[in-house]
C-alpha cells in the first residue's frame, strides 16, 4: 500500500534524509573502492576505475534525457527498483571485480590483463548505474524545488563521506564495502517510508540481510577472497614465509596498518657493502617489517645490544654523527624508527621526532609487543615526540638543531612494478629544505638521504636542486654573499641510496677530509665536496646518451639485417668490440653515467649554468620541488608524452603519471559522447524548441569543471595545514558540500532575482578564488602550526566563504530550467555537470604537475566568470511550439 | 591466501596434464660435447628435432636467438650453445596461460608474485658473468629454474636457493622431471629451499653469483661467500624495467677488500630492456621509427 506523494510540493523529511543517505552512500562507496584498490593492488587505478564508474550519472542522464516520457510514468517503479538493486550490486560487483584481479605491471606483456581490467569497470560501473538511476529519477520529479533535493544531496553526501572515514576505525579494508551498504540501507528505508510502502521496507531489509550474508558467507563458503591482494604487494611476499607472524594489525583512515615478524626480513637501507668485511657482529632478526595498505616493508629496527651498534656507521644516515658529538637532534620522520635509533645510539644528547601518522604513533606507543622490541623507543626519557609533521613543527620552533635527520621516508624504495601514484611530498620542498636550513643551529648539520634506485637518476636530481634552491634563500636571508660552495657535502651509492650534507657556516676543510675519509672507507662515491674538480667534458655525450637510452632513431630492425644496424646498441664487456683494457693492459675504472651525472649536475648548481646545460636537456624533468608542486613524480616532459606511448615498458615507474593522461583522454572521449548523444539523437525533436543550447552546455560544463577542481585542488594545498592527505580529502569533501548544500538551500530565496544576483555571486567565486590562489599557503603555514582541532576549525572556516557561494549556481540553474519546463534539458544539464565533474577531477593532477597547484585554483576560477555569461542562455524561455513564430534574437 | 592456494593448485592440477602429455617422448642425454648448429634455422631445428624437442619451439627458440644476436644480448659461443640447449617452454609449463609464449621478451608470471624474466634479460646477464667450466655459481631466487638451466650448461657446479617453500618444490620437482625425461644437465643444479640472504656456506666461496630477487642493500653474507675477483650481478627495479648490478669484489696488495658497483655493461648506457616482440614467426621492433 503505497500513499501518492508529489515531490515537488512539501515532501517529508525522511524524503530529504533518504536523498541525502543514499547520495552519501554512494560517495562511500568511491571511497570504499578507493581503499579497496589501494590495498590490493595500486590506488592510481582505483581512481581510475571510480573516475569513470562516475560516468554511471553521464549514462543515467543521457538514457534518462531521451527516455523522459517513460520515466515520469513509471518513476516510483524505477526508484524502487535502483534503490533494490543498488546495494545487492555493491556487494556482489566487489565480490566478482575480486575473482578478476589484474595485475597492473603485466598491463603492456599480457593481453589478458586489459580484458581484466575492463571487467573491473564494468563491474564498478554497475552499482553506480544503480545509484545514479535512483538520483536522477528523484531530481527528475523534484525539479521545481531542486535547491532544498540538492541541499540534501549535498550535505548527505558531505556528512556521509566523513561517516565513512570513522568506519574505517571499525572495518578493515575487505569489510569497508559494509559502510555504504548501511547507508543505502537506511536511506532505501527512509524513501519507502516517505512513501509508507511497508512491503518495499519489508523488501530493502530483506535484500540488505542477503547482501550482507553474501558478503560475509560466500568467500569463505566458495574458497574466494573479499579483497585480492595481488602477489605482487610487499605484504604478500612477508605472508609467503614460512615463519611470518603477523605482530600488530590496525585500520584506521590513516591506512591499514600491520606488522609482520620473520626471520626472512632483512634491512640495512643504503648500507655500505664494506659492512659485510669490517663488522664485527652483524644483527640477527634486527627488524619487523611494517606495512601500510600492503605496500612496505618499512624496517621497525630492534633496541639493538651494545655489541651490535657499529653496524650503524655503514648506514648512510650516520654522516652528520661523524662531525657531531653529543648533539641535540631533530629526526624529521619517525617511519619505522631506524632514524631515531642512529640518533640515540650515535651519542645524541636529546633527540627530536615528528611523525604526521597518528597510527603510526599509537602503535608505537601503546602495542606492547612493539613497545618491548623497540626498547619503547617513544617513550625514551631521551625522546621527545612532535605529533605533527616535522616540516611544520620545524617552522614553528624556536628550538635550533645540532643535527636535522630526514632519511628514506619512502619504505621500500623509489621503484614500484605498478607506478606511482601523484601525491604530495611536503617534507621534501623548497620551502620545507629552507626551514630545515634555518632550524639548524650555528654550524648545525641538514642530512638527507634518499633512495637512488633510478637509472637514468630522476628524483635524486629533484633533490639536488631543491636543495641548493632552498640553501640560496637562506643564504639571502643572512644578508651574505649567497656564497654556498662550502655548504654541501653529497656521496651516493649506485642504485642504493643519496645523501646530502648542509651545514649552517659551511664545512672547514678538516672537516671534508674526515667525511672524505668515511666515504673512501664505504666504497661511497663522492659527488660533491667543496673544490671537488669535474670534467665538464662528458656532460653532452652522457645526456645523448640518457636521450638515446629511450628515443633512438635508426632504420627498423630488419630479422635479417647484419647486427650493425642496432643504433646505439654498444656492446656489453667481453663482448667483440668492446674495451675492455686500456693501452697499457690496465682494466678502465668503472664509469658509472648516472654518477657522474650527479657530480656535474653538483658542479652546475653551485657554479650556475644548471638550467641551461643540464636540466633543459636531460630526458626527465628535474624541476625544483615547491609547495604549489610538491611531486617527485611527472618526469616524463609533456612535449615528449607521445613518444613514450609506443614504450610504456621503459617507463613503468611513470605509469601512475601516464595514467593520468590516459584518464583524462577516456574521460573526455565518453564525457563527450554522453552529453552529445541526447543532442545527437533530439536535435530535430527534443532540443528543437530549447534556444541557448550552447550557452547551457557551456554553464553547466563550467560548474561540473569548477566545482571539482577547486575542490580536489584544495586537498592538495590543505595537506599543507593538516598534514595527512587523508585528513585533509574528509575535511574539504565534508566542508565544501555541506556549506555548498547550505548556499544551495539559500539559493531559493534569490530565484526570482537570480538574474541580477547571480553575476554577483559569480564575480565574488572568482575574485576569492583568485585571491586564495595567491595567498592561502601563507594561511595554511600559519594554521599548520597550531593544535589538530583548531586547524581543522579554521580550515572549514577557510573554505566556507567559496563553498557556500559555490552552492548557488547549480540548483539556481537547475529549479529555472524546471520551473520554465525545460525538462530534458534539466536531465542533460545534470549529465553534463556529472560528465565534466570527472574530466575535471581527472585534470587537476596534471594541472598540478605541470603549473602548480595555485594554477588549478585558477582554472575552476576561470571556469566560474566564463559561467557568468553563460547564464543568460539558461534563463532564455521555452520557445512556443507554434511553427513560424520567431526565435528571440538573442537566440 | 585461500585464493592463493586455490590459484596455485590449479596450475599445478594444468601443468601436470600439460606434463603426462609432454613427457611421454624421450630426450637424447645431455653430453658436454652436444652441439646445436647456428648456421641456419633449418639446420637447427633438424638437430633439436633429433634430439626430441618440438619443431615449434624450437623455431621461436632460434628466432628469439636471432633476436638475442642482434640485441647483443649473446655472443659467447657457449652462452650461445646454453641458450640454444636450453627448453624455456618446459619452464614455462608450469603456468598454461604462459606456456606458449616462453620466447616472448617478456616477462611472465609464474606465480606466487614472481616471475620468469625474459631471455634478453637472462642472455646478457649470464653472457655477462662469463661461466667458465668448473666454476661455482650460485643463484639466489631460483624462481622459474630457467636461468640456473642455462647455467647448468655452463658449469657441473651451479646452486640455486629460493625462499618460497612450494615454488622451490614445485621446480625441483621439474628439474627432476626433466632429467628423467633426458635433460640430464639439470643434474648440475644442486637446488634448496632457504632463505637466500644468508647464501650456501658450505659451498661457499663462489666464483660468481647471480641475484634474482631485489632488496633494500646487498646482503652481507654473500659478499663474503664471493671469491676476491668474484663477481656478482643483481638486478634492480621493478619487473621488466630492470638495470643489472655489478658489484666486483677485489683484493688490494695489502690484502685489503673493496668492492666496486657498475652496471653490467661497464657504465655504459645501452637501451637495456630489448625492443622487439614475435609476432607470429616474424620479430617486430617496437622502437624503429
Amino acid at each position: 500500500m503505497t500513499v501518492s506523494v508529489d515531490l515537488d510540493n512539501r515532501p517529508s523529511l525522511s524524503f530529504y534524509l533518504s536523498v541525502g543517505l543514499v547520495a552519501g552512500s554512494i560517495i562511500a562507496l568511491q571511497i570504499g573502492i578507493m581503499r579497496v584498490f589501494s590495498v590490493g593492488s595500486w590506488a592510481h587505478f582505483g581512481s581510475l576505475v571510480v573516475s569513470l564508474a562516475m560516468f554511471g550519472f553521464g549514462l543515467t542522464s543521457a538514457v534518462m534525457c531521451v527516455g523522459k516520457g517513460w520515466f515520469e510514468r513509471h518513476w516510483q517503479g524505477a526508484v524502487k527498483g535502483a534503490l533494490l538493486a543498488f546495494g545487492p550490486l555493491m556487494v556482489v560487483c566487489n565480490l566478482a571485480a575480486q575473482q578478476v584481479p589484474f595485475n597492473a605491471i603485466f598491463l603492456i606483456s599480457d593481453p589478458m590483463q586489459k580484458w581484466r581490467l575492463l571487467a573491473n569497470f564494468v563491474l564498478y560501473f554497475l552499482p553506480f548505474l544503480a545509484g545514479a538511476l535512483y538520483l536522477g529519477v528523484v531530481f527528475l520529479k523534484a525539479q521545481k524545488t531542486f535547491s532544498r533535493v540538492y541541499f540534501a544531496d549535498l550535505v548527505g553526501s558531505g556528512l556521509c563521506g566523513l561517516s565513512v572515514l570513522l568506519a574505517m576505525y571499525v572495518f578493515k579494508p575487505d569489510d569497508l564495502i559494509m559502510a555504504p551498504l548501511l547507508l543505502w540501507l537506511a536511506g532505501g528505508v527512509l524513501w519507502f517510508v516517505a512513501l509508507a510502502d511497508r512491503r518495499g521496507i519489508a523488501a530493502i531489509v530483506g535484500v540488505a540481510v542477503l547482501s550482507a550474508a553474501v558478503h560475509y558467507a560466500a568467500p569463505p563458503l566458495l574458497g574466494i577472497p573479499k579483497l585480492a591482494v595481488s602477489d605482487y604487494k610487499g605484504v604478500s611476499y612477508a605472508r609467503k614465509f614460512p615463519d611470518a607472524v603477523r605482530t600488530y594489525e590496525r585500520a584506521s583512515p590513516f591506512g591499514y596498518l600491520e606488522v609482520y615478524s620473520s626471520s626472512y626480513l632483512h634491512f640495512a637501507p643504503g648500507q655500505s657493502d664494506n659492512a659485510a668485511f669490517n663488522v664485527p657482529k652483524m644483527p640477527s632478526n634486527a627488524y619487523l617489517g611494517l606495512y601500510i595498505d600492503s605496500e612496505g616493508p618499512s624496517g621497525i629496527i630492534k633496541d639493538l645490544p651494545a655489541d651490535e651498534t657499529p653496524y650503524f656507521r655503514y648506514l648512510p644516515m650516520f654522516y652528520p654523527y661523524l662531525l657531531k658529538k653529543d648533539p641535540n637532534t631533530f629526526v624529521v620522520q619517525f617511519g619505522g624508527g631506524i632514524s631515531t635509533a642512529v640518533a640515540l645510539k650515535s651519542g645524541s644528547k636529546h633527540v627530536t621526532v615528528a611523525e604526521g601518522n597518528p597510527a603510526l604513533l599509537t602503535a608505537f606507543r601503546e602495542d606492547k609487543g612493539l613497545r618491548a622490541f623497540t626498547g619503547d623507543v617513544l617513550n625514551n626519557p631521551k625522546v621527545t615526540v612532535i605529533d605533527f609533521d616535522g616540516r611544520l613543527y620545524v617552522a614553528g620552533t624556536r628550538n635550533r638543531y645540532d643535527i636535522i635527520d630526514l632519511s628514506l621516508a619512502d619504505s621500500a624504495g623509489l621503484s614500484s612494478p605498478g607506478g606511482f601514484s601523484i601525491v604530495e611530498k611536503y617534507s621534501y620542498t623548497r620551502e620545507a629544505m629552507s626551514a630545515y636550513m634555518r632550524a639548524l643551529a650555528p654550524g648545525g648539520i641538514l642530512s638527507v638521504t634518499l633512495w637512488n634506485k633510478e637509472e637514468p637518476p630522476k628524483s635524486v636530481l629533484k633533490l639536488y636542486a631543491t636543495m641548493v634552491a632552498a640553501a640560496r634563500d637562506v643564504a639571502k636571508d643572512k644578508g651574505g654573499s649567497g656564497d654556498i660552495a662550502n655548504d654541501f657535502y653529497v656521496v651516493s651509492s649506485y642504485l642504493s641510496t643519496a645523501t646530502v650534507l648542509y651545514k649552517r657556516g659551511g664545512f672547514t676543510p678538516a672537516e671534508i677530509a674526515q667525511l672524505n675519509a668515511h666515504t673512501k672507507a664505504m666504497s661511497f662515491d663522492e659527488i660533491y665536496a667543496p673544490g671537488l674538480k669535474v670534467d665538464e667534458a662528458p656532460l653532452p655525450q652522457i645526456l645523448q646518451d640518457y636521450r638515446d637510452q629511450f628515443f633512438f632513431a635508426g632504420t627498423p630492425a630488419d630479422p635479417t639485417a647484419p647486427s650493425d644496424k642496432e643504433p646505439n646498441d654498444k656492446p656489453p664487456p667481453g663482448a667483440p668490440g668492446a674495451t675492455d683494457a686500456k693501452a697499457d693492459g690496465t682494466p678502465p675504472a668503472p664509469v658509472v653515467p648516472a654518477t657522474v651525472l650527479g657530480r656535474l649536475a653538483w658542479h652546475y648548481l653551485i657554479n650556475g649554468g644548471w638550467q641551461e646545460k643540464v636540466a633543459d636537456q636531460y630526458v626527465f624533468d628535474t624541476r625544483i620541488l615547491t609547495n604549489h608542486q610538491p611531486y617527485f613524480a611527472a618526469y616524463i616532459k609533456v612535449g615528449d608524452l607521445l613518444k613514450f606511448t609506443d614504450r610504456l615498458e621503459l617507463v613503468q615507474d611513470e605509469w601512475g603519471y601516464l595514467l593520468l593522461w590516459a584518464t583524462l583522454g577516456i574521460a573526455t572521449v565518453f564525457a563527450l559522447t554522453l552529453v552529445l548523444f541526447p543532442v545527437v539523437f533530439g536535435w530535430r525533436t527534443i532540443f528543437s524548441r530549447y534556444p541557448g543550447k550552447v550557452g547551457t552546455l557551456t554553464y553547466f560544463l563550467c560548474l561540473g569543471l569548477g566545482y571539482i577542481i577547486v575542490e580536489v585542488g584544495m586537498i592538495s594545498h590543505f595537506i599543507l595545514a593538516l598534514s595527512n592527505a587523508t585528513v585533509s580529502a574528509s575535511v574539504l569533501i565534508t566542508g565544501m558540500l555541506v556549506f555548498s548544500g547550505i548556499g544551495s538551500f539559500f539559493s531559493e530565496r534569490y530565484l526570482d532575482r537570480a538574474r541580477s544576483f547571480m553575476p554577483k555571486v559569480f564575480l565574488a567565486i572568482f575574485l576569492i578564488l583568485v585571491f586564495y590562489a595567491f595567498t592561502i599557503d601563507y594561511a595554511l603555514d600559519w594554521i599548520g602550526t597550531l593544535p589538530y582541532v583548531l586547524r581543522i576549525l579554521l580550515c572549514l572556516l577557510l573554505i566556507f566563504p567559496p563553498a557556500f557561494l559555490m552552492g548557488f549556481p547549480m540548483p539556481t540553474a537547475m529549479t529555472t530550467l524546471g520551473r520554465l519546463g525545460k525538462d530534458h534539458m534539466f536531465l542533460w544539464a545534470w549529465g553534463i555537470n556529472g560528465c565534466f565533474s570527472v574530466i575535471g577531477a581527472a585534470l587537476v593532477p596534471i594541472v598540478a604537475t605541470s603549473f602548480g597547484l595555485p594554477a588549478v585554483v585558477l582554472v575552476g576560477a576561470v571556469a566560474y566568470l566564463v559561467a557568468l555569461p553563460a547564464f543568460f542562455s539558461v534563463l532564455k524561455p521555452l520557445q512556443p511550439q507554434a511553427i513560424g513564430v520567431a526565435r528571440p534574437a538573442t537566440a | 591466501m585461500k585464493r592463493r592456494t586455490f590459484v596455485s593448485g590449479t596450475a599445478a592440477v594444468a601443468a601436470a596434464g600439460v606434463v603426462s602429455t609432454a613427457w611421454a617422448a624421450s630426450i637424447k642425454p645431455y653430453s658436454w660435447d652436444l652441439n646445436p648448429p647456428t648456421d641456419t634455422r633449418d639446420n637447427f631445428i633438424a638437430w633439436g628435432t633429433a634430439r626430441g624437442e618440438d619443431p615449434t619451439f624450437l623455431g621461436q627458440r632460434w628466432d628469439r636467438f636471432q633476436a638475442l644476436l642482434r640485441n647483443k644480448d649473446i655472443w659467447g659461443p657457449t652462452t650461445i650453445r646454453a641458450f640454444l640447449l636450453t627448453p624455456r617452454e618446459e619452464f614455462a609449463s608450469v603456468n598454461p596461460a604462459i606456456y606458449k609464449r616462453a620466447y616472448e621478451h617478456n616477462f611472465l608470471d609464474i606465480g606466487y608474485g614472481v616471475t620468469m624474466s625474459g631471455p634478453h634479460l637472462q642472455g646478457r646477464m649470464t653472457n655477462v658473468i662469463d661461466v667458465k667450466r668448473g666454476e661455482k655459481v650460485l643463484e639466489i631466487g631460483t624462481g622459474s629454474g630457467v636461468q640456473a638451466a642455462y647455467i647448468a650448461n655452463l658449469t657441473e657446479n651451479t646452486y640455486t636457493i629460493e625462499i618460497i617453500a612450494p615454488l622451490a618444490a614445485r621446480t625441483r620437482a621439474l628439474y627432476d622431471k626433466l632429467i628423467d625425461k633426458g635433460y640430464t644437465e639439470y643434474k648440475h643444479i644442486k637446488t634448496k629451499q632457504a632463505d637466500g640472504y644468508y647464501g650456501w656456506e658450505q659451498a661457499a666461496p663462489f666464483d660468481k653469483i647471480i641475484v634474482t630477487c631485489g632488496i633494500d642493500h646487498v646482503p652481507p653474507p654473500l659478499l663474503q661467500q664471493l671469491k676476491a675477483g668474484g663477481l656478482m650481478v643483481i638486478p634492480v627495479g621493478p619487473p621488466g624495467a630492470q638495470r643489472v648490478l655489478k658489484v666486483s669484489k677485489t683484493q688490494g696488495a695489502d690484502g685489503s677488500i673493496t668492492t666496486s658497483r657498475e652496471d653490467i655493461y661497464g657504465g655504459k648506457i645501452v637501451p637495456f630492456v630489448p625492443f622487439t616482440k614475435l609476432d607470429g614467426d616474424k620479430i617486430a621492433g617496437t622502437h624503429n621509427r
